[in-house]
């Protein structure tokens, strides 16, 4: 029975941890460090205002996940001695409840270089943080399925989360296609 | 914010004096350059505070005008396709409300095959759930469940609280959770949304050996790594081996089941741990298991004969998703220490305490068509479980037999509609009439949902 007793000390533990918890937030990485990341040389990061037919032209290609008419994903062009070099495009999509930002990496041609999760607000799902998993999106045009269980593995436990980041990628990739692509 | 207001003042500094100081060309577009990336990073970084504080939602901001005036000056002008000055968008409600509903639920039809009379038709569950964010890092997550449509004194319906708990997040990999909270063993405990599994009813094992929704209240840390482990640890209520009632099939049915106590006025002198890993390295493939141990006696006063008794449950599980491909394998075994003595008073009767039960499956599906949102997915499975597989030795032949091991075939095809909306048929076939339903192969349907 001692060792029965002795357990209670390990909530005693638990519960001290959050005390002396540096005060963290659920960012994992900041639109800055996304973008040195994907654009190492990039010099300039130009925002870009996308107008609303053509995001309403990219959301009508890929209903999925529906957003809604606020749709308004934050568009920079990475440019190096003037020269666009390629997008990063950071946005929200619902993962079970709440919203996921990430930020999607293009090059000049509309082909995915990175994908990284910036915010993540859910208690279930968070397994698609995992490298593996982002780096299956690398190479990805507008011109690929982009589904989750064709051309996209999924992670057993985190289906939604998934989905939404894929069909979101799809979105964005289309988006690309209305209205950066002629840049 | 200190910072970035910094920022800006040395690089107007920088601005005002540069500008007019070189004469030279070269010399001036270097310094240009330069102070465009500093510009250029700045933005990014108001901008990304302005998010972080006005919303959460990451929106294009074109109000940023003050800081970020000399970037668009300074920057040939973007694509002609885009146009620079649009109108703020209408925000939506991504994120910026700390509250969300959420929900699931699922209408079954069973029709045993010899035995028509006992088909039966079922609002199995209707659930809704919630999520509150207190702030970034602090969560209440909620799940409240009614079923068979209708809970009152003569009716047998039930209404419960399924999951209740705080969650607080201490670094980026690494949460913790306080109140009434799902054990994460197999695949369906935690996922037991119908649109997560194949078939109109929840396997076998994951019911009888894991006997899910199974919960307890307790205190959980769990956590995921870069290198695709997840993990969960945590110490909770456990069952309550004085709830054994040895004239009630219960027993034979789930024996962890039987003596659950999901929070309610829980016993609670004794407890249990847990710990359950997943790897998740290679996208598409999952390997994974657990263990759950606990004391079940909840206190020695003396009286009761069990009180030294533990239950272990572990269990292993694989599953590969490619393509249209969805593979998985499960084996879980459990165990009840120290019961000899106890049965022994329960002699006489059909259901004594069992030593230990077992159960796995095999499961593939395929899904064969697809179009849009809809698709459909033929799936086989096969279990083979046992419930009662041993039991502690009983002086003069006075036990009862093992059970017998139960084995089931079930062929289906699930058909969603959208991803959160499915529709389901399956036939069952059973070696032995299952003790719990009476009756052995049978015809189901049922249509489930998730939002």
């Amino acid at each position: 029975m001692a060792r029965t007793r002795a357990i209670w000390l390990v909530p005693g533990a638990l519960a001290a941890l959050p005390a002396y918890h540096a005060a963290y937030a659920v960012q994992y990485m900041s639109v800055a460090e996304a973008q040195k990341a994907a654009f190492a040389d990039a010099s300039e990061f130009a925002p870009v205002a996308v107008d609303r037919a053509a995001l309403d032209g990219a959301m009508t290609a890929v209903p999925e996940s529906a957003l809604g008419a606020g749709w308004a994903p934050q568009v920079f062009a990475a440019k190096k001695d003037g020269a666009t070099e390629g997008w990063l495009i950071v946005d929200q999509v619902i993962g079970k409840a709440e919203a996921i930002t990430y930020a999607l990496a293009l090059d000049a041609r509309g082909a995915v270089t990175r994908l990284d999760v910036l915010e993540y607000r859910e208690t279930h799902g968070g397994e698609i943080r995992l490298p593996a998993w982002r780096r299956q999106f690398v190479g990805k045009t507008a011109a690929d399925p982009l589904r989750l269980d064709a051309d996209i593995h999924n992670i057993s436990g985190a289906t939604l989360s998934c989905r939404h980041v894929t069909d979101g990628v799809r979105r964005l990739l289309s988006l690309y296609a209305h209205a950066l692509k002629t840049a | 914010m200190h910072r970035a207001t910094a920022l800006v003042t040395a690089v107007s500094l920088a601005l005002g004096a540069a500008v007019p100081a070189h004469a030279e060309d070269e010399a001036l577009r270097k310094e240009l350059d330069a102070l465009r990336q500093q510009v250029a990073e700045l933005q990014a970084e108001v901008q990304e505070m302005r998010t972080a504080k006005a919303t959460p939602v990451a929106t294009a901001q074109p109000a940023a005008a003050p800081l970020i005036a000399p970037a668009p000056a300074a920057t040939p002008a973007p694509a002609t396709t885009v146009a620079q000055a649009s109108p703020p968008p209408a925000q939506r409600g991504v994120g910026t409300d700390s509250t969300r509903l959420w929900g699931y639920g699922e209408l079954n039809y069973n029709h045993p095959t010899g035995d028509a009379g006992t088909s039966q038709a079922d609002l199995r569950r209707a659930v809704i759930g919630f999520s509150h964010a207190f702030n970034e890092d602090t969560h209440v997550y909620g799940e409240l469940e009614w079923e068979h449509a209708v809970t009152s004194a003569d009716d047998q319906g039930e209404s419960e609280v399924e999951q209740l708990y705080v969650e607080h997040q201490l670094s980026p990999e690494m949460a913790f959770r306080a109140g009434l909270t799902l054990i994460p063993l197999g695949f369906l405990n935690e996922h037991h949304e119908p649109t997560h599994y194949y078939g109109v009813e929840r396997n076998f094992v994951e019911t009888a050996i894991i006997p899910s929704t199974w919960r307890e209240g307790g205190l959980s840390l769990l956590g995921t790594t870069e290198g695709g482990f997840s993990w969960n640890v945590g110490l909770t209520t456990s069952q309550n081996l004085r709830n054994w009632d040895p004239a009630d099939p219960e027993g034979r049915l789930s024996p962890l089941g039987a003596i659950h106590q999901e929070l309610q006025l829980a016993s609670a002198r004794d407890v249990a741990i847990y710990g359950a890993a997943n790897w998740q390295g290679v996208p598409g493939l999952t390997l994974g298991g657990g263990v759950f141990n606990g004391n079940i006696g909840q206190g020695d006063d003396g009286n009761f004969l069990g009180a030294d008794s533990r239950a272990t449950l572990g269990e292993v599980h694989a599953r590969w998703q490619s393509g249209p491909f969805d593979l998985s394998a499960l084996y879980a075994r459990g165990t009840i220490s120290d019961t000899e003595k106890l049965n022994l008073t329960f002699i006489g009767n059909p259901y004594p305490v069992p030593k230990s039960f077992w159960g796995s499956y095999v499961q593939g599906a395929w899904r064969v068509w697809d179009s849009g949102e809809s698709s459909l997915a033929p799936f086989v499975r096969y279990e083979a479980f046992n419930t009662a597989s041993s039991f502690e030795p009983v002086p003069l032949g006075l036990g009862v037999p093992d059970a017998d091991t139960e084995r089931v075939w079930t062929v289906g095809v699930n058909y969603y509609l959208t991803p959160e909306v499915v529709f389901k048929a399956d036939y069952q076939h059973f070696n032995i009439t299952d003790e719990l339903l009476g009756y052995g192969t049978r015809l189901d349907l049922g249509v489930g949902y998730q939002f």
